[in-house]
């Protein structure tokens, strides 16, 4: 793993620490990455590295739903259209109907809702046939989303890495770490110049304009920010901040190597912080539940310390 | 036998030398002035004057008593005009909350001595400074009200030997659940003194504590304001308390972002005695006594928590999390 400090970044003086001291977590658990916490109201933001493109994985969901629902507000397309994803020919995944043995219709808004609550890569994949990558891509560069770059559905993720590793998931792993320390990508859609990818800074400021309805349509960013309150994986941003004063609306990325959450935290009080926590790991394990804390914890140590 | 009555026709007899001039004195008939006479008489075992002369004179016994009944008499007098001044100058019982400003306590009793109206300060617990004034043993009292509606508000927070925020930020009582994956001992338990361990304050209080998802037994109720100032000050808790508390203790303090948590003071005056200018000492009472308990000029708060504020993507609150 390259040693190299992190560049830490802060709105104000009093909260460049709290940036340093989650850079310092991360590295003891052996977590690399990129965060941005930003108040969405007050603008206060702290983190570190926050430009870098970083091969998105799920929260490749999150630009895909808004253009979705963006295409659903402007009558382009009717959230009750129903379509039928057949187990022959839909894409993998553990969850959702991506994990369905038998073919299953789903009305196109309720498969947004399966892609955000439950990450289904089945359902992703569904849409991004209905309305095409090259125009979800298109779409976020006329709202002026740079440092977002959608370029493959979800199945060629997994394509890329059983091609690579004849399906073994451990060699794929494997071999994506070796190809990190290297510096070169056996695996495309590890690739930042072939993957999905987005900066911590570029995701942050595409759910601050959610959040604050300054992008698409008020009905389509209202349904993005519901149907993320509504993600049921709650190991990573939400695992230290959860209470029912406290809400967590946010969309998790994980493959191979890659532990990513992006998220707004609200609070009865009124606060809204938006996150963007991007990792990567040398850890030969698929589950990291320490770095899935790490991320809790730095959760709650920026929102902490970005609320009012 | 009204033994004061008796002696007081004897006295006056012996003084006058006459029973109709000391009935006339006293404003009773003869024959009762009489009366009186043959009774204090029989009480004593012997006869006070000598009947048989046109004038009439004391007895020896009658003169050896005199100077006794006199001295009674005097005594009583005294009595009396003790009771009367001490009634005059009653002090106006004034219930206060724990912890005051004691300078601007005197100067509350200071402006009162001015005026001729003498202010007796008793400090005492929320609920008896409200049975107090109900039952007429306070003039005034300063009573607990929700703080959104109050005159004056004293802002709460919790003071602490470390700061627990950034810079003057507010705390949020969500912030001191414990860190999972932490491991840095137990999470300091936070004290609640008798003023907010009160009514509906303490339910407010442990409600939003539960809210904010920490345990019940984070909160603990403390019998003495020092005692909790020392645990704080050695770290193994927090204090709920106003600023100015903490600042004489040498404490941190951060105020609480719920503002709906605060304390809330109405000074109320007991209805039980009229037309002694209560309202007028009201007037001139109530902006010392809201500097002597620390309130904010803001009479306002905003509202955080209790209403719930926006909330727009939360039409589901009620449905269960798988």
């Amino acid at each position: 793993m390259r040693q190299r400090r992190p560049e830490c970044l802060a709105s104000t003086p009093d909260l460049l620490p709290v940036a340093e001291a989650i850079a310092e977590q991360w590295h003891e658990v052996g977590a690399l990455g990129h965060l941005l916490a930003r108040n969405i109201d007050t603008g206060e933001e702290l983190g570190f590295d926050v430009d870098t493109a970083v091969p998105l994985a799920s929260v490749a969901k999150v630009p895909l739903a808004l253009v979705v629902l963006d295409e659903i507000a402007e009558g382009a397309l009717d959230p009750a259209m129903p379509v039928t994803l057949d187990p022959a020919t839909k894409s993998v995944g553990p969850t959702g109907v991506a994990a369905f043995r038998h073919p299953a219709t789903v009305a196109v808004v309720d498969l947004v809702h399966q892609a955000l609550t439950v990450s289904d890569n089945a359902s992703a994949d569904a849409l991004f046939d209905l309305v095409g990558v090259e125009v979800v891509d298109q779409r976020l560069r006329a709202w002026g989303c740079e440092g977002i770059r959608i370029r493959h559905r979800m199945q060629r993720m997994y394509d890329c890495a059983a091609g690579v590793s004849n399906n073994d998931f451990g060699l794929a792993l494997e071999l994506a770490i070796r190809d990190d320390i290297a510096g070169h990508h056996s695996i495309e859609t590890l690739n930042p110049a072939y993957a999905n990818v987005g900066s911590a800074s570029a995701l942050v400021a595409l759910l601050q304009r959610v959040w604050l309805d300054r992008i698409s349509r008020p009905e389509a960013t209202a349904d993005l920010r519901r149907m993320m309150g509504l993600q049921v994986f709650n190991q990573r941003l939400s695992s230290d901040l959860r209470a029912d004063t406290v809400r967590v609306s946010g969309k998790t990325g994980s493959f191979l190597y890659l532990r990513h959450e992006i998220g707004v935290v609200t609070a009865d009080s009124g606060d809204r912080v938006a996150i963007a926590a991007l990792t990567r790991s040398h850890r030969r394990a698929s589950i990291a539940h320490d770095i899935d804390l790490a991320i809790g914890a730095a959760a709650r140590a920026a929102f902490e310390s970005l609320r009012r | 036998m009204d033994l004061l009555a008796h002696l007081e026709a004897y006295v006056a007899v012996a003084e006058e030398g006459s029973f109709s001039r000391a009935a006339d004195l006293l404003y009773v008939a003869q024959p009762v002035l009489s009366r009186r006479i043959k009774n204090l008489e029989r009480h004593l075992g012997g006869e006070l004057f000598d009947r048989s002369r046109r004038q009439v004179t004391s007895t020896d016994l009658g003169v050896l008593l005199l100077p006794h009944a006199k001295d009674v008499l005097s005594r009583v007098d005294h009595l009396r005009q003790v009771a009367r001044a001490a009634l005059a100058s009653a002090a106006h019982a004034l219930g206060v909350p724990p912890d005051c400003d004691p300078a601007a306590l005197a100067r509350v009793i200071r402006a009162g001595a001015e005026r001729g109206v003498t202010i007796g300060v008793r400090e005492l617990p929320a609920e008896d400074r409200a049975s107090g004034l109900a039952d007429g043993s306070l003039v005034f009292a300063l009573l607990r009200v929700a703080p959104e509606t109050a005159t004056h508000r004293v802002p709460l927070g919790l003071a602490s030997a470390a700061p627990l925020t950034v810079g003057r930020r507010s705390v949020h009582l969500e912030s001191l659940r414990p860190r999972r994956g932490g491991g840095t001992g137990t999470p300091p338990t936070i004290l609640v003194t008798a003023e907010d361990e009160t009514g509906f304050a303490a339910e407010r209080f442990r409600k939003a504590a539960a809210r904010a998802g920490l345990s019940e037994g984070r909160v603990r109720a403390v019998a003495t304001a020092a005692t909790a100032a020392a645990e704080t000050l050695a770290g193994h808790a927090v204090l709920l308390c106003p600023e100015p508390f903490a600042r004489r203790h040498g404490l941190e303090w951060s105020p609480l972002a719920d503002s709906t948590l605060h304390r809330g003071y109405e000074l109320a005056a007991t209805t039980r005695r009229v037309g002694h200018g209560v309202d007028l000492v009201l007037d001139w009472m109530e902006p010392m006594l809201a500097e002597a308990i620390g309130a904010v000029d803001d009479p306002s708060p905003k509202s955080t928590g209790a209403d719930g504020g926006a909330r727009p993507d939360s039409d589901s609150r009620v449905e269960g999390r798988g």
